[in-house]
């Protein structure tokens, strides 16, 4: 079984390093993206398995960028997780509607997040 | 009053008997003009009658005559005397008027007391309420009051400023026709129909103006007369915008801050769990590491040391020490310590200063930091192999010094550049050239102007690269 592709989207390049590695380290592909419209375009052109973004990006936030991918059939289907630093501001409808699977909030454990996407990839299957 | 009566009895005897005789002789006469001396004797009786009539109504006349003059003696000095006579007849009516005369008299001094008194009331009601007009008048929140009619009884100068209505006009008008804000007059209105006597209820409203929106506090009281029945509504409007927005931006400051604390802090977090689990295998990685959390450190402390040191400044907390200081000197001193920085760039310092005898009064710490601040920022975004160049220009007629920090670097985008010195701005096009705090500039700008009340400015060509200086006052 090939492994599973994880699209990760991050201003912070630290964060996008660490994210990286983590999930290299558990065996995962890893595409980055250092804001929300790379991101956009390699969520058609890679085919992620599942989506980490942040939610505070330049261009577009992360919210904006699940609500574009929501609405294209072609990655209207990939799980997202999504990291904030502001997670308690955000209405839980919209992130809800924009097929957001979970909210990590910041500072976060990057094993915790590992977890998190094993679980997420998990209910995916099923 | 005897004698009156006597002559009146003995007149009308008199007349009697006169036409009995004058009527029989009349009589006779029609028989045959016997008895003549009859009707003789009528006429002599009927005249006498007269005489006494006439000598009785004399007698009433003076009698009359008497009395007004007393009376009109009594009243001419305006007191009122008991009336004297000698005059027999017209004692007891005398004793009568002056009785009543005593009796009005009591009255006319219980009612002059009485209106002493009710004349000190007044006194004493329009001082009260000239002096509630004078504290109402005085209060800076607009106060509006009305009766159960809902007509303006009162209302001070920051409610017509507020309103725009005038307040000499419009008093006793109906409140909805001084005021165009409906919200508040139907707010008044269902005070008033509560029919409560004692309520209270506090409201935020938005009063909207040909100049601005501002935000009140209303304070609505239903108000009880003496008899406890409802007698009007008082509304009180505190203006709240300046709390709102100062509440808004301390809001948005304790966001801002939380934000951008929490970024070096997720890093440090993240990377020292990684640390922990084992995940970076070999050295150099974990160097790495080791790097972003000593670098994310630093940053987390620069931006506590920003965030005190700005709000120091704006609440005036900070000692500031001002001594004659040359900015000439503490640019050169300023460009010495940031020199290995431009070096590792390649970044070629050139100044162009001016003498240093020229003085200006200045905290000389907090000018070295905004200095050290605007070289850091030109050496962070001008690219490698650039110049960064460092003037003074005295304006001696003016008594100014202007110091200029040019650089040839990324430069900032025209729409950004308004936005510059605010706290937590970052330009988003040059935001991947350095990890700053988003304070730098704004605690340049609080040391520039708020400290020194100096002027600071910034000019900026995408591509060709930015300006940042400043202008303070040259001291003698």
């Amino acid at each position: 079984m090939a492994a599973k592709k994880i699209l990760v989207a991050d201003d912070e390049s630290h964060i996008l390093n660490v994210v990286s590695l983590k999930l290299r380290n558990a065996g995962y592909e890893v595409v980055t993206a250092s804001d929300g419209q790379e991101a956009l375009e390699l969520a058609l052109s890679e085919h992620p398995d599942l989506l980490i973004t942040d939610y505070h990006m330049p261009q577009m936030s992360g919210l904006e960028l699940c609500q574009k991918l929501k609405q294209d059939p072609a990655t209207a289907k990939i799980p997202t997780i999504m990291l904030t630093a502001r997670g308690y501001q955000l209405d839980e409808r919209d992130t809800e509607q924009s097929g957001v699977a979970r909210m990590i909030s910041k500072p976060f454990s990057p094993r915790h997040l590992l977890s998190t996407v094993n679980e997420v990839l998990m209910e995916a299957a099923v | 009053m005897r004698r009156g009566r006597i002559l009146s009895i003995l007149m009308l005897i008199c007349v009697a008997g006169g036409i009995v005789c004058f009527a029989q002789s009349a009589g006779e006469a029609l028989r045959g003009g016997r008895r003549l001396q009859l009707g003789v004797a009528g006429s002599v009786l009927f005249v006498l009658g007269a005489g006494a009539g006439l000598a009785a109504i004399a007698t009433l006349r003076r009698d009359c005559r008497f009395l007004i003059g007393a009376v009109r003696r009594m009243t001419a000095d305006g007191r009122l005397k008991a009336l004297q006579t000698s005059n027999p007849e017209i004692q007891p009516l005398i004793a009568a008027i002056n009785d009543m005369v005593e009796a009005a008299d009591q009255s006319v001094s219980d009612a002059i007391l009485k209106m002493k008194e009710l004349e000190i009331q007044l006194k004493v009601a329009t001082a009260q309420r000239q002096h509630a007009e004078a504290i109402i008048y005085s209060i800076s929140d607009a106060v509006l009051v009305t009766d159960t009619f809902d007509d303006l009884v009162l209302a001070n100068e920051s409610a017509a400023r507020t309103f725009q209505f005038d307040l000499e006009g419009t008093r006793r008008l109906p409140v909805d026709k001084v005021i165009g804000d409906e919200k508040l007059v139907e707010l008044i209105r269902d005070m008033r129909q509560s029919n409560s006597k004692s309520g209270r209820r506090i409201v935020e409203h938005k009063v909207k103006n040909d100049r601005e929106d501002r935000i009140f506090k209303v304070t609505l009281s239903a108000v009880a007369d003496n008899n406890d029945l409802p007698a009007g509504v008082v509304a009180v409007l505190h203006d709240m915008t300046r709390e709102k927005e100062v509440a808004e931006m301390k809001n948005d400051f304790v966001s801002s801050v939380s934000h951008e604390l929490r970024t070096p802090l997720a890093s440090i977090k993240a990377y020292v769990e990684m640390l922990i689990d084992g995940e970076a295998d070999d050295e150099k990685t974990k160097r790495e590491f080791y790097e972003v959390i000593q670098n994310e450190a630093n940053r987390l402390s620069r931006l506590i040391d920003n965030i005190l040191n700005i709000s120091r400044i704006e609440s005036g907390l900070v000692q500031i020490n001002k001594q004659p200081q040359s900015l000439t000197v503490i640019l050169k001193e300023a460009m010495e310590v940031i020199a290995p920085q431009a070096r590792l760039k390649q970044i070629n310092l050139v100044e162009q200063l001016t003498p240093v005898f020229y003085q200006t009064l200045a905290d000389r710490d907090m000018l070295y930091q905004a200095v050290l601040n605007l070289l850091s920022n030109a050496v962070k975004y001008t690219p490698e192999g650039g110049t960064i160049t460092v003037q003074t220009l005295v304006d001696e007629a003016k008594r100014k010094v202007i110091a200029r920090i040019s650089d040839t670097g990324v430069g900032i985008p025209p729409k950004d550049l308004p936005f510059v010195f605010d706290k937590f701005y970052r330009a988003e096009a040059n935001n991947h050239m350095a990890n700053g705090t988003g304070l730098g500039l704004s605690l340049v700008k609080h040391i520039i102007e708020m400290v020194h009340r100096g002027r600071i400015f910034v000019e900026s060509h995408v591509g060709k690269g930015s300006c940042f200086g400043f202008e303070l006052d040259l001291c003698d």
